[in-house]
């Protein structure tokens, strides 16, 4: 058994080596000027500066398509939940005509591949004079992340005892006090883990967002890929653009980290 | 479960998700499978073909390429995230003041935007300015991923692990947490040896969670875009384009909207068939 | 089998300033059935732990047959234990689970076929023989459990954690037959941990009582019941548990207090303490008269009183004493 664990151990140090590395490799190139990174090979920067950063803090196009990729997130987070929220209750407290081939035909929206939807997105969003604007991004967004909230948060509700629905309304409380007083609150779990996943989901997609945004709502993902071809590679801004968007990923989960793992757990597979 | 009372008035509490659903996926999906039958040389003139863009299709040597591209990939990834990512969970300490920090350390990779992992392992694995190029090169391997189509493959597979297998340590971590002592008690004192810990107390614990990983990664590594994309950009040559990207350069970049629309709906088919394949022979060896 | 010695077994969690167990002086006979009877946080489970191998003594040794086994795992030992909860492996039929741990032991193919049917046959489950353990009920899977603890022929130790637990309430008092037949007819040694004094009792050939404090003592069920040796013994062993009053009241010169079980005290006209009816709980009845446990509240305290429901609640009642033991800081003296 030890023996196992410390074999175990030694694949997780190695693998936490392997994670480590491309990021450290990010940063490094973060803080070095552009042209030590074509110039030479340096493992270490030479001549660390924060003139990349400086670039972006200072260029509207970068700090502004952070702002709309902020945007589109929260708002696909806060649809997500407003609608997966009745469901996954429903779901765990009901059985209901069709309930069973309505979960499964959910779940399989999870499974359709973006590229598929492209062009009808497109296509509606430009008939509906929603293109370029973070709504558009935010409820094609939905296509993933609706799904896959009902069916974390219809785990954990599935976990609360019943009768406590029971015993609220004897008590006397009626239905919305009870939902929005007793049963979200002891969910908050649920709920941050269900954030988490959404906002995880919607921040990292590119073909989506850059498909239904054109100058207005460029999100922070486009305006980097179209540096990449536009300015001729000023790898040091690219890279530093990079570590900018994995910050708020780690600000998220650091705050739903209790929660994480019980969030893995209970995702109910039929 | 079957306790739970019938109530057909519950419909009123799915209604919002149904009807966001219904927006941004079937309408999407109809007018796909619409343009699927039809040649469409602008909107306003429009003929139906019939089956015509699905037979065209599939005996199209570059879709049956891209997909069996896309088999070998996705095959290769679950070969290799699955059995790694368990074994990474089996290192987690349980109860350790570390263990949060290496639960968040793990997720990492996960809330990176895929175009910057791409954009990572571009400047990673670059021959002459990446860490990991340069280290190869000095090893003695001529070792050039934008050249070399074996090289580009191989860079694109270490890149989906480093990307994806967090997601299998952290689902099997939480079943193995799940797992009660008593289990691993009880296997030492019937002489089971760490194979047989293994295979007759964790994987049978794991198998739901690990059901949901294989299926999580099944899906998306068959849907793959945005990381080959910037990396690879599909090449060299053909060697590296998967399914997605041949789809989005014929929907967006050539505008054939009929033979990308049957290009879609048979893609579409295929995961539901390879999920359906997947999840009916897990619950049916459970009969 | 084996015999079992403790001797001054102490155990204290590494860094931790106070031992949970210190100075446990204890033997278990070869073939007997025994029960360590205690409250929960009294230390129980970590003797149980010492005794399986999965802890390792602070202090003082354990033995198996004058052997020193403190610092040897379990499993050389040759220990078997059963959970609160069925612990089974899943994914294998029941003789799979039975064959499991004779698999390491050198036992040929069709050896170990013939001992999974005697175990099967002993514990009466060859009719699931066949059978995945995620289609028992839980009664099967610990029967099955138990048959898995049983299965060695060369097992020196079988330890029993609280095992009727998980059992659904029904048939808790037959698994707990079986379990008390199983163990006579193979004759092994058995340790049944349990807080159900109820269940030590009527199982066990000898109860021990632990507390934080230690071993209070070691005895038959009737040796525990008629001559406790310390008041929390007479207090926590019997339903009700023993009564108490000072020993002034019934003239007794030596210790401080009087003990004495429910059915040694009734109700009379006049008596040594006088008091009031405050309940009756009917058991069963005798001859048609109703029979269970009067409580009458005294200056002293309340008195359960077992025989005949001869007294109406509220009544004035005086108290005779039949039989008592003695107690003088707590330990008894007579």
């Amino acid at each position: 058994m030890s023996n196992l664990r410390c074999y175990s151990f030694w694949v997780l140090l190695g693998y936490c080596a392997y994670l480590v590395l491309p990021l450290y490799w990010l940063l490094s190139m973060a803080f070095s000027h552009n042209a030590d990174i074509v110039g030479q090979f340096e493992v270490v920067p030479g001549s660390p500066t924060l003139e990349n950063f400086a670039e972006i803090f200072s260029n509207p196009v970068w700090y502004e398509a952070f702002g709309n990729s902020l945007s589109y997130v929260v708002l696909n987070t806060l649809i997500s939940l407003f609608v997966a929220i009745p469901a996954a209750y429903v779901f765990s407290r009901y059985r209901f005509l069709g309930d069973r081939q309505l979960f499964f035909w959910l779940l399989t929206n999870r499974m359709a591949p973006p590229a598929v939807f492209l062009l009808p997105f497109f296509q509606i969003y430009s008939a509906m004079g929603m293109f370029d604007t973070p709504l558009a991004v935010a409820l094609a967004h939905c296509l993933f992340t609706v799904p896959l909230s009902v069916w974390i948060l219809e785990g954990f509700f599935s976990a609360v005892p019943r009768e406590l629905d029971e015993m609220a309304r004897l008590d006397g409380h009626s239905f919305w006090h009870f939902f929005t007083r007793i049963f979200l609150p002891i969910n908050r779990g649920a709920i941050g883990v269900t954030l988490f996943f959404c906002f995880m989901f919607s921040w990292v997609e590119l073909l989506l967002a850059r498909t239904l945004s054109g100058s207005e709502a460029k999100p922070i993902v486009v305006v980097m890929t179209r540096t990449v071809s536009a300015s001729g590679l000023d790898w040091g801004v690219l890279a530093a653009a990079g570590v900018l968007t994995v910050l708020p990923g780690i600000l998220v989960v650091w705050f739903v980290r209790r929660h994480l793992v019980k969030g893995f757990a209970l995702g109910r597979v039929s | 479960m079957s306790s739970r009372p019938y109530d057909n008035r519950a419909w009123l509490g799915v209604l919002p998700v149904v009807l966001i659903v219904a927006f941004s996926a079937v309408i999407p999906l109809m007018t796909v499978v619409n343009y699927s039958v039809q040649d469409i040389l602008d909107f306003n003139s429009r003929f139906f073909v019939g089956f015509e863009w699905y037979r065209e299709t599939l005996n199209d040597p570059r879709f049956v390429d891209a997909f069996l591209r896309q088999i070998g990939f996705s095959a290769t990834v679950l070969a290799l995230e699955i059995p790694l990512g368990i074994f990474v969970a089996k290192g987690l300490p349980k109860n350790s003041r570390m263990t949060p920090f290496l639960l968040v350390f793990l997720a990492v990779p996960l809330l990176i935007p895929w175009n910057v992992v791409g954009t990572i392992w571009q400047i990673f694995a670059r021959a002459d300015i990446g860490l990991l190029g340069v280290a190869i090169n000095a090893m003695g391997i001529d070792y050039n991923y934008t050249s070399e189509p074996m090289h580009a493959w191989l860079t694109l597979v270490a890149m989906d692990i480093w990307h994806w297998t967090s997601l299998v340590a952290l689902l099997s971590f939480a079943g193995l947490t799940s797992i009660p002592e008593p289990y691993y008690q009880a296997a030492e004192l019937d002489g089971a040896n760490r194979w047989q810990v293994l295979r007759f107390v964790e994987l049978p614990r794991l198998k739901g969670v690990l059901t949901i990983a294989v299926l999580l990664r099944l899906m998306d590594s068959f849907m793959i875009y945005t990381e080959p994309f910037v990396l690879t950009g599909g090449g060299p040559g053909n060697t590296t384009t998967f399914l997605s990207q041949y789809l989005a350069t014929m929907a967006v970049g050539q505008f054939d909207l009929g033979p990308a629309a049957a290009f879609s709906v048979i893609y579409f088919l295929f995961i539901l068939l390879f999920c359906w394949l997947f999840y009916t022979s897990v619950v049916a060896r459970d009969e | 089998m084996a015999r079992v010695e403790l001797d001054k077994l102490t155990f204290a969690y590494p860094g931790a300033d106070e031992a949970v167990l210190e100075d446990i002086n204890l033997t278990i006979e070869n073939g007997e059935a025994h029960a360590l009877l205690g409250a929960s946080g009294a230390g129980k489970t970590t003797l149980l732990n010492l005794l399986s191998g999965l802890l390792v003594p602070t202090s003082g040794s354990i033995s198996f047959d004058g052997r020193d086994v403190s610092r040897q795992p379990g499993r050389e030992r040759k220990v078997a234990q059963v959970f609160q909860f069925p612990v089974l492996y899943e994914s294998l039929s029941v003789e799979d689970n039975l064959a499991f741990p004779l698999r390491k032991s050198g036992m040929t193919p069709d050896q170990i076929e013939v001992r999974v049917g005697e175990i099967a046959d002993e514990l009466e489950i060859s009719g699931i023989r066949n059978r995945r353990s995620t289609q028992l009920s839980l009664f099967e899977k610990q029967l099955v459990a138990v048959g898995k603890a049983l299965v060695r022929p060369d097992v020196s130790l079988v330890l029993l954690d609280e095992p009727l637990t998980a059992v659904e309430p029904r048939v808790k008092w037959q698994l707990r037959q079986t379990l008390k037949k199983v163990q006579a007819d193979l004759d092994v040694t058995m340790v049944y941990v349990t807080h159900d004094q109820t269940e030590a009792l009527t199982f066990a050939d000898r109860v021990t009582v632990l507390t934080v404090d230690g071993v209070l003592q070691t005895g038959t069920p009737e040796e525990i019941y008629a001559t406790p040796q310390h008041e929390f013994v007479g207090h926590f062993v019997g339903s009700p548990g023993m009564n108490f009053l000072p020993n002034h009241v019934v003239d007794e010169a030596h210790g401080d207090k009087i003990g004495f079980r429910p059915e040694w005290v009734q109700l009379s006209g006049t008596g040594v303490v006088e008091g009031q009816v405050v309940r009756t709980r009917a058991l069963s009845s005798q001859e048609g008269q109703p029979y269970g446990i009067t409580t009458v509240a005294t200056d002293h305290g309340e008195i359960n009183v077992r025989g005949t429901l001869s007294a109406e609640e509220g009544a004035t009642t005086g108290l005779k004493v039949d039989q008592y033991v003695v107690f003088a800081d707590g330990w008894r003296v007579a």
